[in-house]
């Protein structure tokens, strides 16, 4: 069977060129399902069609632990919600920017994070559903802490790109039972009292680490860093002006909080464990700091680590050296290019009802979420909750009188990398004998780089 | 740089061979070989092992000192939690998919262009090599941001062709075929085969194809792995609604009761079929790097 | 090489050799791969070329016009000891980390090539480390490594040696990053090693044997030079690969940041690129670097082929 050459060579090509085509075709088809739009914007549940929302969400929400998803579609049967998780609120960040670049393949609802949510503000308002001019606009705001609300909106309060979900009031969290045996007062009031400023924290500190019978290996807390990002945010300024520019070196939280930590470091109570790391983790569990900063949102997380083991040896004291302050919380979005906008809309007013703030803190499963919605804050199953694990502990009136004080300071776009730089700098200072001074240097160094 | 690329030309042996080419007479290994393998070998599992061992024990039981080295019986729960909590199953299925896809085409296409590149001459030869072996030195990371515009521009986000079409050959396939090809397929083959008559294609398919199969085999089995494995570029293109089984471990950490343990019986999760394929197709891959070894 | 039984012993030196044909099929054969690079490649290449003439942000990207730079950006780099330090840190990782690894690839193939039993087995294990994933291997190394709690420093405590400080002192965390790459990419290496030696025709060694020639003189006199385009191609790939190392020193850390170590001990060329463009959002300037690395790994496999082949011409026939 013999071909002419031309022949030959037009036969591979086309052999060729279907085989591509083949593999294009038998590779490319996916199995997604296209939505409906919706057309009306109708009734409660913002739409009367049904749909799928997607929510984007990363880390710890606790929505779907907490079963709001299927208590919405009990109240909304029409409406089924698909999470999008990402792990890591960073690696969320860098897609939900490339998204906002694209202006494509956002997803209905958008988690944003005290961590960028500045950055939405300044640079993403118009992208996103104005809440001042939503409906319910006037009821919305009226449920939120006036910060909370503030943080999300531009500097004239024209543009509010989020509500708020949940908040971060700290506490201390400690283990009576290692300060006990360290021959020290353990309940949960005098040890309070002992703390209210970062001077008596460091000296309770020292009696822990000076005591004869405290347990071998044992600090009195997690880290330098820990001292840090709390203290940081309990002045008038923490990493950036009222302008929301960038300005560590004459900002009044930042030096007082790099002097505590300093001296804590000093002071030799701090374990020196790196935040969020492997050995940080297993600590919770081996008892090798005696107390740490914990925002409410910790408490669940300490469980984890802890385990079973762990129940009944922590306790939450009602303070926070230095001043009430919050550490993290977030928001949730609707993006205009939403392809459920009302229906959106009405998913995110009603998570950030009372009832559901309410469950989001009170429902063991989710995790002790802090309302950001005051009143869910004031109600009876908030306000009087206590946590077994933690020597039933009034979590709820802890919580609740400090996010009643908490003052919190301007935020800017940088504030999680000029964050990150104070933290290397400290553990260089923990665990390289590196010198403060030179170590404030090094974390100027840093911030030059991230502030460009 | 391709004078450099291209081996040396071999020396002629001009004296009459046996002509019957025999099955390989290997040399057995000795002890010392064995054990020197066992020994890797063990080095290479007991992470994968490990693994196991994490996933079967909570935050708190891992923290202990020492740590727990045998798994134990509650892996199965964990694995089942995972399964529950993220959708492990459908980013299994899309996994099989894209890698598949991704695999039969890089083998192919990448065999075609090695060979081209390899042994045929043409204009730009060298040229076209250089910036093929090129594209591999740009880092791939920044790339995502304009990627992912493009396309957007073309629809395909959050649909598997966006993670298939752009991995579907690549350098590193084209330059790894040239070189066993170079290596595998001797000049005087082809030759021969042309003065026969046969065209560049017959060439490709009836001398070329059953010389690199080992090189195939291989290639396959490493583009599987990349594929399956890869994870910045499908978790900005696809959300969880249609993830690879990377992108769906996202689901794992409920975050504040965090067990490392159901993250760790999700990833046992993932991983385990790729293995099960592996010991599936090992026997026909090191059959086929066997054959491979007799020519012709 | 290999080489022909079967041809007859003139065809191949005969001075009429016919032109081959069909070798513009040759345009064909290769045209998918550059279809898929024009597609889906060059765009972003030139896009980033582009960015980094330019101060762009990520966060205001396309919405807000760019600012032209020029070249600022290449030369505040060079001014920028946070680059320095990433280049050096990348290239003593490249070392460290490809060397053993290249040179173990080398001798397991070798192994693996004997008439073995169990060689299923063997084979298969050698890609295990690339098939797990590398977020659980990191977390085990890490593990491993960990100064508080890990394995390695309770055996230097029990036999009352100083315990070292993997994470946060420099070359002890070089260190320990590179024997996560080696661990993860040595069978890979191996496994394309034995591919190539399956190649290499069992006749030259009975030739060899008959000559007189012991096994070591096997494997620098016929092994070496048959795998000589496998070996060149491994060190392209692993240089390469190495001057990019991204996943192993970004998950190594607490939180996998880009940050290489609270004091950029470990940060390599691609973390600094990945801090700059998406921790920090300078795009402009990660994509400077991008293009730097680009240069820099094209002059280093440049250089890594012209030393192989000096050596080899020194060497062998």
């Amino acid at each position: 069977m013999r071909l002419s050459s031309t022949g030959r060579r037009a036969a591979s090509a086309v052999a060729v060129v279907a085989a591509s085509a083949l593999f294009l075709a038998g590779c490319g088809s996916s199995s997604d399902n296209d939505n409906n739009s919706d057309t009306s914007a109708a009734g409660p549940c913002g739409t009367t069609d049904d749909i799928t929302l997607t929510v984007g969400l990363f880390g710890t929400f606790g929505f779907k632990e907490a079963g709001l998803w299927d208590a919405y579609h009990k109240l909304c049967p029409n409406v089924t919600i698909k999470e999008d998780d990402t792990e890591a609120s960073g690696d969320y960040w860098t897609a939900l920017q490339t998204k906002l670049a694209a202006e494509s393949g956002l997803d209905d609802v958008q988690g944003i994070e005290i961590g960028f949510v500045a950055d939405v503000v300044q640079n993403h308002a118009d992208q996103f559903v104005n809440w001042n001019e939503v409906p319910n606009a006037a009821a919305d705001k009226a449920e939120f802490y006036d910060w909370k609300w503030q943080l999300a909106s531009t500097e004239d309060g024209s543009d509010t790109v989020g509500l708020g979900t949940d908040i971060g009031p700290e506490a201390i969290c400690y283990r009576p039972d290692l300060l006990k045996q360290a021959g020290l007062p353990s309940d949960r009031d005098t040890v309070a009292s002992k703390m209210s400023t970062w001077e008596d924290f460091i000296d309770f500190g020292k009696q822990y680490m000076a005591s004869p019978t405290k347990p071998k290996g044992s600090y009195f807390i997690d880290s330098a860093s820990s001292v840090f990002s709390t203290a940081v945010y309990q002045g008038d300024e923490a990493y950036d002006n009222a302008d929301g520019q960038p300005d560590v070196e004459n900002s009044d939280g930042v030096k007082s909080a790099w002097q505590y930590a300093t001296d804590a470091s000093a002071a030799g109570i701090s374990a020196g464990l790196a935040q969020w790391g492997d050995a940080w983790n297993k600590a919770f569990a081996s008892g090798t700091f005696a107390t740490i900063a914990c925002p409410s949102w910790m408490i669940g997380y300490i469980q984890g680590q802890a385990g079973d083991s762990g129940k009944g040896k922590w306790d939450v004291a009602p303070v926070l050296p230095g001043g009430a302050t919050n550490w993290g919380g977030s928001w949730l979005g609707v993006p205009t290019s939403a392809e459920h906008k009302d229906a959106a809309i009405a998913l995110v007013e009603w998570l950030s009802a009372k009832d559901q703030q309410v469950e989001m803190f009170a429902n063991p499963a989710a995790g002790g979420h802090f309302p950001s919605n005051q009143e869910a804050a004031a109600d009876p199953k908030v306000a009087n909750a206590t946590n077994p694990y933690f020597n039933n502990a009034p979590t709820g009136k802890i919580f609740g009188d400090i996010a009643a004080q908490m003052k919190v300071p301007p935020i800017g776009t940088y504030d999680t990398p000029i964050q990150t730089a104070f933290g290397d700098a400290l553990t260089n200072v923990e665990t390289k004998g590196t010198s403060p001074d030179d170590a404030w240097q090094q974390a100027l160094d840093k911030i030059k780089q991230v502030t460009g | 740089m391709t004078a450099i690329i291209n081996p040396a030309p071999e020396a002629d042996i001009t004296a009459p061979m046996p002509s019957r080419r025999r099955l390989r007479h290997q040399s057995e290994g000795g002890w010392v070989t064995y054990a020197i393998l066992i020994v890797v070998a063990i080095v290479s599992i007991f992470p994968l092992y490990y693994v196991i061992v994490m996933a079967s024990h909570t935050n708190a039981e891992m923290a202990q000192s020492p740590p727990p080295f045998v798994p134990n019986g509650t892996l199965w729960g964990q694995i089942k939690d995972a399964v529950g909590k993220a959708p492990l199953n459908k980013g299994l299925v899309n996994s099989f998919i894209v890698a598949s896809c991704i695999t039969l085409g890089t083998v192919f296409f990448c065999t075609l262009a090695g060979f081209a590149f390899g042994k045929l001459k043409f204009r730009g030869n060298n040229i076209l090599l250089a910036i093929c072996i090129g594209t591999m030195m740009v880092p791939p990371q920044l790339g995502v941001v304009p990627l992912f515009m493009l396309m957007s521009k073309w629809g395909m986000i959050n649909h598997l062709q966006a993670v298939i079409l752009p991995s579907l050959v690549t350098a590193f396939g084209v330059f790894f075929m040239r070189q066993y090809v170079m290596s595998a397929v001797p000049d005087e083959l082809i030759e021969a085969a042309y003065i026969d008559g046969a065209s560049t294609t017959r060439v490709f398919l009836s001398i070329v194809l059953p010389a690199v199969r080992p090189a195939m085999a291989v290639l396959g089995m490493l583009t599987f792995l990349q594929a399956w494995n890869d994870f910045f570029w499908p978790m900005m293109a696809l959300s969880s609604q249609n993830p690879t089984i990377q992108v769906s471990f996202q689901s794992l950490r409920s975050g504040l009761f965090d067990q490392q343990s159901v993250v760790m019986a999700g990833t046992l999760y993932g991983t385990i079929p790729v293995l099960v394929v592996f010991i599936i197709l090992g026997r026909q891959i090191v059959g086929g790097i066997m054959q491979g070894a007799v020519k012709g | 090489m290999s080489v022909t039984t079967t041809a007859p012993a003139g065809a191949s030196s005969s001075r009429r050799r016919r032109r081959r044909p069909g070798s513009r099929i040759a345009y064909l054969y290769i045209l998918p791969f550059f279809v898929v690079f024009a597609a889906f490649s060059v765009y972003p290449w030139i896009q980033t070329a582009w960015l980094s003439l330019h101060k762009v942000e990520l966060s205001t990207f396309k919405r807000k016009p760019m600012e032209w730079v020029g070249f600022q950006n290449y030369v505040d780099l060079f001014h920028d000891h946070f680059f320095w330090n990433a280049f050096w840190n990348t290239i003593s990782l490249a070392l460290i980390s490809t060397i053993p690894q290249l040179l173990m690839a080398l001798g397991i193939a070798h192994l693996l090539n004997y008439k073995l039993r169990g060689r299923t087995f063997f084979r298969i294990s050698m890609l295990l480390p690339y098939a797990t994933s590398l977020a659980a291997a990191t977390i085990i190394f890490t593990e491993l490594f960990d100064p508080h709690v890990g394995f390695i420093d309770w055996v230097l405590r029990s036999v009352h040696l100083h315990a070292i400080d993997w994470q946060n002192s420099k070359w002890p965390a070089q260190i320990a990053i590179s024997s996560i790459v080696t661990w993860r990419w040595t069978g890979y290496n191996a496994l394309i090693y034995l591919a190539g030696l399956q190649a290499v025709d069992q006749q030259l060694y009975e030739a060899a044997a008959i000559d007189g020639a012991g096994r070591w003189k096997q494997f620098r006199y016929i092994t070496l030079p048959s795998l000589r385009p496998t070996i060149i191609f491994t060190i392209v790939i692993s240089t390469i690969g190495a001057l990019q190392l991204f996943g192993e020193p970004k998950l190594y850390q607490p939180l996998a940041q880009p940050s290489g170590g609270s004091d950029n001990q470990y940060q390599t060329l691609s973390l600094l690129m990945y801090q700059q463009g998406f921790s920090y959002g300078h795009l402009g300037q990660a994509s400077a670097i991008a293009w730097t690395m680009f240069v820099f790994i094209v002059l280093a496999v440049a250089v890594n082929l012209f030393l192989s082949r000096n050596r080899d011409a020194k060497g062998v026939r």
